[in-house]
């Protein structure tokens, strides 16, 4: 059960962006007009300054948070704790599940496919669920170059149409779409929660909170770049762009003359986004599994993926519906489970290192 | 036993999937489409009749063919009260999805003259239909006849016209390009206006007089005994329809056609721009306007400008192009500076060529570059003029102002064009 530090290291960089490529740019150019770039740097800044508290509360003890939870607030605290975080990792779960769908039935089909094309994803996530820690690992060390070098090609087939200056005039923008474009993302950020579950089950070196949080800042740079860019080719039409990363490239000359080379390149990135995805649900499998004893995670990842899929098909054509309940009401969950209760971690018994 | 259950559910678990992808496969989840049996819209055409909207889309149909390219384009139309509307009627008649992926122009009637263009256009900028890069212009006459039309250049009349909307054209400043994003990008800025070539047919072999190399073509077809007359859609289509009749159009081969009963080859030109202010034309700008805004707005590489000097006509290369627009506020007052600056040389004189002095022509005379100078201030003069007079902010001015100087343009916004002061900084020297 344990991962090392340049995997976490890794996962921070690549799925932390990867996260935030499909509508996370869209629905900020939409509330924070010019001013985007404001609220990607306030939710950066508070999660960084967590991730940083987090890693270094690392440096002070090699217990996993579960021991620490049982070590303040007993056994029993400790499970009713990790049962909140499985529900939460898998509520950080749904909308992203639902943008997939609409992202692959968009950009990969040129008809309108059935759902039925998009259920092969679970097959997917029902056994990735099943790994441990070692597994996700693994994976960063593939997806990180991967997504990397599909980075790159993104943003040099956007740059002959960026636009810089329509990011300005800075901070004109009514303040109250500032904040809400802050607030209302929110549920794209689950990093601390990541760091909160890699506790104790990675071994501590000197320097290694600089390099997690540096690793973090690496992943918001990426993103500021490209909601930077996105914004740059779009301008005041930005909002109705959805799926930000597929819309980028459009403009490149040479997919004109040979046709949609970029689509390489969004299936590479697609890799990286599925597996960013699944982490969330891999840890609130873990999480239940700590929660009710079961050590089988077949049987939970059964479980957890039939209520996902479930959850999918009853809400199929209501994906704007459960935007809503995300975007207005539930960034006061994710702020309370990826800044308080990090913070608060802070507060629990560390004991002597072992 | 711990290995055996292991292995069961192994197999277990394949077979569960291998059912599952076969049940995907026989519903035809995997979805490969016979590119024979589709077609595949490459240009649309929009008019407006009454209060409907008329698309004609212009439709590639692969053909079976053991001997490499064989496409053939037809026109399909369809109407409604939306984009949407008609494109679902062309869908009914030709039986393919209604997606706009491979249409690479948009070509806007001017009967849509009268009515809001991002109204008109609306359909192209939801989710589903467009990616934005399509080509848009605004044409003379009806967009069907347009699309109809035959060209020799081209085995698609859309691809016909693509060649004189192309970026390599607009590198010369002899015709201006603009996408469904650009377009849409101006409108929605600041400066709400945008613009996009005006598009115009024009019998081949022929060309217009006396406009000093700016002329457009010549003669419209059909006139001085080329053919039969322009107009007419819909002669030899089928007739279409689904549902109750309502969706009731013409489809197959429309517009001008010759004697013979095959369409009449023309030429195209884009010289000059249409201009939109809110969404609403304002007009066109003429050659040389349409010649001042694209020196100001494109990356030119070699502009031809024709001027006059000590009473001789010289047509001049402008190469190494470098222009653009500054607006400041010059003791609270806006001020507008056009700047160009070029290297030039000799193309032509109108008068007899002498071997020996051709040497020379990349060393132009001072009254000669006087004289481009003046031509290209009486350009610009004339395009800053028009835009005075619609209000038309094509060069983007109030955008410019919002981004700079945010203060400056809540004073600015509504009188900018009218109280600017325009002052032209413009340099010309000989390439040698």
């Amino acid at each position: 059960m344990r991962i090392n530090v340049r995997q976490i290291c890794f996962i921070m960089i690549a799925y932390t962006a990867a996260s935030k490529l499909l509508t996370y740019p869209t629905i900020l150019s939409l509330t924070s007009e010019r001013d985007v770039l404001f609220p990607v740097l306030a939710n950066f800044l508070i999660e960084g300054v967590v991730i940083w508290a987090l890693s270094y509360l690392c440096s002070k003890t090699d217990k996993t948070f579960y021991e620490l939870l049982s070590g303040s607030i007993g056994k029993v605290g400790a499970k009713i704790v990790y049962g909140f975080f499985a529900a939460f990792f898998l509520l950080a779960t749904i909308l992203p599940i639902f943008e997939q769908k609409l992202y692959v039935h968009n950009i990969f089909y040129d008809t309108v496919p059935s759902l039925s094309v998009f259920l092969p994803f679970f097959i997917f996530t029902t056994y990735a669920a099943t790994k441990k820690l070692q597994n996700i690992g693994r994976c960063a060390d593939i997806c990180l170059p991967v997504f990397l070098v599909m980075m790159v090609f993104v943003f040099l087939m956007a740059f002959s149409e960026v636009e810089f200056n329509n990011l300005l005039p800075v901070l004109k923008s009514p303040l109250p779409g500032i904040v809400k474009g802050a607030t209302g993302t929110l549920f794209n950020f689950c990093e601390p929660c990541w760091l909160l579950m890699f506790m104790g089950r990675f071994k501590y070196g000197k320097g290694d909170a600089a390099k997690i949080t540096l690793s973090y800042a690496a992943g918001a740079a990426i993103v500021l770049a490209f909601v930077s860019v996105f914004v740059g080719v779009y301008g005041p039409i930005a909002p109705s762009r959805t799926f930000a990363v597929a819309r980028t490239s459009l403009f490149f000359s040479a997919i004109e003359t040979i046709g949609r080379v970029d689509l390489l390149v969004l299936f590479a990135l697609e890799i990286v986004m599925l597996f960013g995805l699944v982490l969330n649900i891999q840890l609130g499998v873990q999480c239940i599994s700590v929660c009710t004893g079961l050590e089988d995670l077949r049987i939970i990842s059964l479980a957890v993926n039939a209520a996902l899929l479930a959850i999918l098909v009853t809400c199929d054509h209501n994906y704007r519906n459960v935007y809503n309940v995300y975007h207005d009401w539930l960034w006061i969950v994710f702020l309370v489970f990826t800044v308080l209760l990090p913070t608060l971690a802070w507060t629990l018994k560390r004991g002597k290192k072992r | 036993m711990k290995k055996f259950k292991i292995s069961y559910l192994t197999a277990a678990f394949y077979w569960i999937l291998i059912i599952f992808l076969t049940g995907l496969f026989f519903t035809n989840d995997f979805g490969l489409v016979d590119i024979h049996k589709t077609s595949i819209i490459t240009a649309v055409g929009i008019d407006n009749v009454e209060e409907e909207v008329e698309v004609t889309a212009e439709i590639a149909v692969p053909q079976p063919s053991q001997s490499g390219d064989a496409i053939k384009y037809t026109q399909v139309q369809g109407s409604g009260l939306t984009i949407a509307d008609a494109l679902n009627e062309i869908n009914a008649k030709t039986g393919f999805y209604p997606k706009l992926q491979f249409c690479r122009l948009i070509l806007v009637g001017d009967s849509c003259k009268d009515k809001e263009l991002f109204r008109m256009l609306g359909c192209f900028y939801r989710k589903n239909y467009s990616e934005l890069t399509a080509l848009v212009a605004m044409c003379e006459g009806k967009a069907s006849e347009m699309l109809s039309m035959k060209s020799p250049v081209a085995d698609s009349t859309s691809e016909a016209i693509r060649k004189v909307l192309s970026d390599e054209i607009e590198k010369s400043a002899n015709a201006s390009t603009a996408n469904l994003k650009t377009i849409a990008i101006s409108e929605y800025s600041k400066s709400r206006s945008c613009y996009m070539p005006f598009v115009q047919v024009n019998a081949p072999g022929t060309s217009e007089d006396g406009l000093d190399g700016d002329g457009v073509g010549g003669e419209k077809p059909g006139q001085g005994g080329q053919g039969g007359q322009g107009g007419g859609s819909g002669s030899g289509g089928s007739e279409g329809g689904s549902g109750g009749g309502e969706s009731g159009g013409q489809s197959g081969q429309s517009g001008s056609q010759s004697s013979g009963g095959q369409p009449e080859e023309v030429e195209f030109s884009s010289r000059k721009t249409a201009i939109f202010l809110n969404g609403k034309f304002k007009g066109i700008l003429d050659e040389r306007q349409s010649f001042a805004l694209d020196l100001v707005q494109n990356d030119i590489r070699l502009a031809v400008l024709p001027c006059n000097a000590e009473g001789t006509h010289y047509t001049l290369g402008l190469k190494n192009i470098k222009s653009g627009t500054k607006l400041d506020i010059v003791e609270g007052e806006p001020e507008l500076v056009i700047s160009v600056s070029a290297t030039t040389q000799i193309q032509g004189v109108r008068v007899k060529v002498e071997p020996s002095k051709t040497i020379n022509d990349d060393v132009v005379p001072q009254s000669v570059i006087n004289g481009a100078k003046a031509e290209l201030e009486d350009r610009f003069n004339q395009l800053v003029a028009i835009c005075r007079e619609t209000d038309c902010d094509v060069f983007g001015l109030r955008e410019t102002l919002y981004k700079r100087k945010p203060a400056e343009y809540e004073n600015f916004k509504s009188d900018l064009l009218q109280v600017m002061k325009v002052r032209y900084d413009i340099k010309i020297q000989s390439v040698n």
